[in-house]
């Protein structure tokens, strides 16, 4: 069997894909969630002189922001208010891992790698399962 | 402000880079950093660890798939079993005292440790057992001198057991347990180091992912803290992961050492000191 450099046990095709395709999308996504972030911080920083410090010394007293409800999200992310733009940033970042998850399973059904399709399954079900039950991590 | 902020991001980019290169995530130097030294509550410090244990992954990740480094048949195998701990350990969880816990994964980490000092430079094997070979999860890997071997996978239902261990950590504790995950791919597997690491940096990432988005809509991330931590964490793993080609094996274990002892030293204290 013909084995290139470094690589882990995968076909050239599917080497191709997982080495050029998925980095190219987790760096996007990634880019993305990193500039969203930035904003906030900048937002933060600059919204009111005191804000930053204010919100430090909150979250030290256990004072967190809370959960919003959707609507009012996104309208707090159009309207620039920093914790929803960094809440925005915080989401899109943990995106990269299970996409990278979900990725692997359309990739292993393209390949028809039946194995692969049934364990990636169970790990996407676990994780679903876990996010419902409230606790994993 | 800016004093605060800049410690935070130096801290974050520390973290990641040393988090990245041992595939353990930002999590073991950013909670006792945030509880100790800026006095942040631990729900507050485990919102953030989560977040930088994922940010970790996703930084390294570019790199290390492009690179090979990450194995993904082994990462999907394992993951099963770390899933399969991480849900039974979110329904035990408030069932077994966390001081507990705490100083069992102390004591694992100082065993850990305490093996990695005495069996240096694992060999790795050069073929895969039978169950392993079947599931085709050997790969090719450059050792220290730039020679390409190619190395097998053994005992996955023993990996897959501490797998599952560090998958009820997880969902007890809410930490990655990179360090499990890596001692399971490189001691029991005998998977190359590098191998190892990139791989559990790519499984951290999945399971912190999921306890990210519970805490993260639940609206227990202290985004003030959690975002600066992000990008300075990311920014760290980036770069750790674009050296990790060029660092010897023999020095990334060392420092593996240094972090074990050290996550030992933190779970004990916080075990110890009821938080």
């Amino acid at each position: 069997m013909d084995r290139n450099p470094g690589r882990t046990a995968v076909s050239s095709e599917e080497d191709r894909i997982l080495r050029f395709w998925m980095p190219i999308l987790l760096r996007t996504i990634l880019t993305l969630a990193m500039l969203v972030l930035a904003a906030g911080l900048v937002l933060t920083v600059t919204s009111s002189r005191h804000y930053f410090v204010e919100r430090y010394h909150e979250v030290q007293r256990g004072h967190l922001v809370g959960s919003e409800k959707f609507p009012n999200f996104g309208r707090n992310i159009l309207a620039g208010k920093p914790h929803a733009v960094l809440t925005l940033g915080l989401f899109v970042l943990t995106l990269v891992p299970l996409l990278r998850v979900a990725f692997c399973f359309l990739f292993f059904i393209k390949e028809r790698d039946f194995t692969y399709v049934a364990l990636t399954a169970y790990v996407l079900a676990g994780l679903v399962l876990g996010i419902l039950l409230g606790r994993v991590g | 402000m800016f004093i605060i902020l800049g410690s935070l991001l130096a801290l974050a980019v520390g973290a990641g880079f040393v988090g990245a290169i041992s595939g353990l995530g930002g999590g073991v130097f950013i909670v006792p950093a945030l509880v100790i030294f800026a006095k942040m509550p631990m729900r507050v410090a485990a919102g953030a660890s989560l977040i930088s244990v994922v940010a970790t992954s996703a930084g390294a990740s570019v790199a290390f798939i492009r690179d090979g480094f990450t194995n993904l048949k082994v990462a999907m195998v394992l993951e099963c079993a770390t899933v399969t701990g991480a849900v039974a350990g979110a329904y035990l969880a408030g069932h077994v005292p966390a001081v507990v816990l705490e100083l069992l994964f102390a004591a694992v980490m100082l065993q850990s440790a305490y093996s990695l000092i005495r069996k240096r430079g694992e060999a790795i094997v050069p073929e895969s057992d039978a169950l392993a070979s079947k599931l085709d999860l050997g790969g090719e890997v450059r050792d220290d001198s730039g020679r390409l071997i190619h190395y097998g996978v053994v005992n996955v239902p023993g990996g897959a057991t501490l797998m599952t261990v560090a998958g009820l950590m997880s969902g007890l504790l809410g930490i990655g347990s990179g360090a499990l995950k890596v001692l399971a791919m490189d001691s029991i597997m005998h998977m190359p180091l590098k191998i190892s690491s990139a791989t559990s940096n790519f499984m951290i990432g999945v399971t912190a992912g999921a306890g990210a988005l519970v805490f993260l809509s639940r609206g227990d991330v202290a985004t003030t803290i959690a975002a600066p931590v992000a990008l300075g964490v990311t920014a760290g793993a980036l770069l750790g992961s674009r050296l990790l080609p060029h660092l010897k094996v023999e020095s990334l274990r060392i420092v593996f050492i240094i972090i074990l002892l050290l996550t030992a030293v933190e779970m004990g204290w916080r075990a110890l000191s009821g938080i």
